[in-house]
């Protein structure tokens, strides 16, 4: 059978790293700052985890670490993007870049070894029901962020930020205060999507072991509008197309073919959203 | 194979790691004059040049074994340039020429393009590279090649004779002939000694192939659950988390380039080895007697590739083999029918 429950958690494990990360970048895009450094901040924090876990013993610090370097590197871009007022695109790719120098240099210096750190000894998140405890916290902070964002007076606030800061600004709201919040909140989660990855997903450290999935969750914010909802129905989709996409290989496809998956997807998703947006009439906005 | 990703990790490393810190900013190139008998009674002399840190990489520690053994034999005396980045390796690349040793020896793809510069250049040096050739020929580099697929179908033969399912897989990098190397033959050598087993091959693909553990872990899952205990691992990085999906069903994997059983003691079965120092050794003789500019290829007959199983020391590699004798003659068998050329290994690169 093709549908089954191995497919289903291979699809939530290829999830769970992708979901905590577009939920940061989607609470930024809210308000106003396009994070584009999502896959960095991710791998610091994958670092920061099998770093933490390995000299303390303890996972569950590994992932506090995650979260306090990835938030900690994430103020780079509020500095440089709030405060400064600089690019954020720029901002962002450069961070990714330095991200990759500086874990694979910290691999060197720190465990004196190239491309991969890996200890049978290491130790990794407890599975619960076959998931880490941070995947159902992931599902949990999709509730929490969607509940912030449409009920909460902070949400409301920084998504009026987002959408008009010089009316926030009037009312006594400081975009600054805010985009910096969102910005943290963004690097705390991308820090848990690293220690997911790199010690949940696997349990391990590898240069540029994010390989991607920042830069797919960028894309899961676009297609989910920064909606958490809608964020996490689009990694979903990209967590299916990719476990659908190892299965069809076993089915004799072709690696290249069942590898365009989930970018097929993405292209097919992109269009079908967007053709139903143009249709919809655009009267509402002039009002508000 | 990009074997730099391929490093197993030891705390003790840890020192090696803060010196290498210390001296790199000016290390062009790290001397290890250590062996060289000050005055070599022939006057040969080598040069080793390495991509990365030698430190716990076992592939180069042997390619130093070989150059250091090369220099006594021919009473010479030999150097080992250490490389820490792209831009150390032309550096150190530069500095061996520019010293006229007898022999340049380079290990892997990353000097293909620099040495193709330098035998330009310097037509009177002689260039030996491992594991890798320049695209163009040259009168003065010689190259050292492997046939890997002959270890990777001994493997198979193992998966073969372990497997309780029948079932025998393979995680590789990358849909390519060359790739293919590392699990086509594992399926042709399974076969060879259990016709009925199946057997089927996942690619980790993407967007990083070569460091994407946790899809390798994916892909490997995905064979496991179809009930296939035996894998083998060449997924680079990758590797680990094949070892990983392996360790956590119980099932058994095999790595390749150097021994891999230390990182999931109980799961790796064997891996396909090169013996770079054979290479180095064998490649220096062969330029020494006169005969440059050419290409060979290191298989089972020339002890170039091997398996852990095969070599001194399996009691206590760690490896799952260690405590399967019986598997182990059968294989060696095998291997004796290769050697011989009575058995051929097809090579999926081969055109």
């Amino acid at each position: 059978m093709f549908l089954d429950s191995d497919l289903l958690m291979s699809a939530l494990r290829a999830l769970t790293p992708i979901l905590l990360a577009a939920l940061g970048g989607a609470l930024c895009e809210r308000a106003g700052v396009f994070n584009i450094g999502l896959e960095g901040m991710m791998l610091m924090g994958c670092f920061t985890s099998v770093a933490t876990s390995w000299f303390t013993g303890s996972p569950w610090l590994g992932v506090l670490a995650a979260a306090l370097a990835a938030a900690a590197y994430s103020l780079v871009l509020a500095v440089g993007a709030v405060t400064l007022r600089g690019d954020a695109v720029v901002l962002g790719i450069a961070m990714n870049l330095l991200a990759v120098g500086l874990t694979s240099f910290l691999l060197r210096t720190v465990f004196g070894v190239q491309g991969t750190f890996d200890d049978p000894s290491l130790a990794g998140l407890p599975l619960i029901g076959g998931f880490t405890p941070l995947a159902y916290l992931s599902w949990a902070a999709v509730a929490v962020a969607a509940l912030l964002l449409s009920r909460h007076v902070w949400g409301l606030r920084l998504r009026g930020v987002g959408e008009a800061p010089d009316a926030a600004a009037t009312l006594g709201v400081s975009p600054a205060k805010y985009q910096y919040g969102a910005i943290l909140l963004s690097g705390v989660l991308c820090g848990l999507a690293g220690a997911q990855l790199a010690l949940g997903n696997v349990t391990l450290f590898t240069e540029n072991m994010t390989a991607g999935r920042g830069w797919i969750a960028v894309v899961a914010v676009m297609l989910g509008r920064a909606a958490p909802l809608g964020v996490l129905l689009a990694a979903l989709l990209f967590g299916l197309a990719e476990a659908a996409g190892f299965r069809l290989q076993g089915l004799g496809l072709p690696q290249q073919a069942t590898d365009a998956a989930p970018y097929v997807v993405t292209l097919g998703a992109l269009f079908l959203t967007t053709a139903r947006r143009r249709r919809r009439p655009r009267t509402t906005g002039a009002v508000q | 194979m990009p074997r730099r990703h391929r490093r197993s990790a030891q705390l003790a490393a840890l020192a090696t790691g803060t010196v290498l810190l210390a001296t790199a900013c000016n290390a062009a190139a790290e001397k290890d004059d250590s062996a060289s008998a000050a005055t070599g009674g022939s006057g040969k002399s080598f040069t080793l040049v390495t991509p990365d840190a030698v430190g716990q990489n076992e592939f180069l520690k042997l390619a130093v074994t070989g150059v250091k053994s090369a220099a006594k034999q021919h009473d010479g005396t030999q150097k080992v340039y250490e490389s820490t980045d792209t831009a150390s390796q032309q550096q150190n690349v530069q500095a061996a020429v520019d010293a006229e040793p007898d022999v340049v020896v380079l290990v892997g793809f990353e000097f293909a393009d620099l040495v193709a510069q330098q035998a330009e250049k310097n037509p009177g040096q002689q260039f030996l590279i491992i594991d890798a050739c320049t695209t163009k020929t040259f009168k003065n580099v010689s190259c050292a090649v492997f046939r890997e697929h002959e270890g990777v179908y001994l493997a198979g033969a193992e998966a073969g004779l372990l497997s309780k399912s029948g079932k025998v897989g393979a995680v590789d990098v990358l849909d390519t002939p060359q790739f293919r190397r590392y699990s086509d033959p594992f399926a042709a050598g399974a076969e060879k000694v259990a016709a009925k087993t199946e057997t089927s091959t996942r690619f980790v693909g993407g967007q990083s192939p070569f460091d994407d553990s946790a899809r390798a872990k994916e892909q490997a899952n995905t064979l496991l659950a179809k009930g296939y205990d035996q894998i083998m691992a060449a997924a680079a990085a990758g590797n680990y988390g094949v070892f990983e999906a392996a360790k956590a069903k119980g099932a058994f994997a095999y790595g390749v380039d150097v021994n891999q059983c230390a990182s999931a003691p109980g799961t790796v079965v064997d891996n396909v080895i090169k013996r770079t120092d054979i290479a180095v050794e064998k490649g220096i003789e062969t330029v020494l007697g006169g005969t440059t500019g050419t290409t060979v290829s290191y298989g089972l007959k020339e002890g170039g590739i091997s398996l852990t199983g095969l070599e001194d020391g399996v009691d206590t590699s760690k490896c799952v083999i260690a405590d399967h004798k019986d598997v182990l003659t059968k294989v060696e068998a095998l291997r004796d029918q290769i050697v011989s050329g009575e058995l051929k290994v097809d090579d999926p690169a081969a055109s």
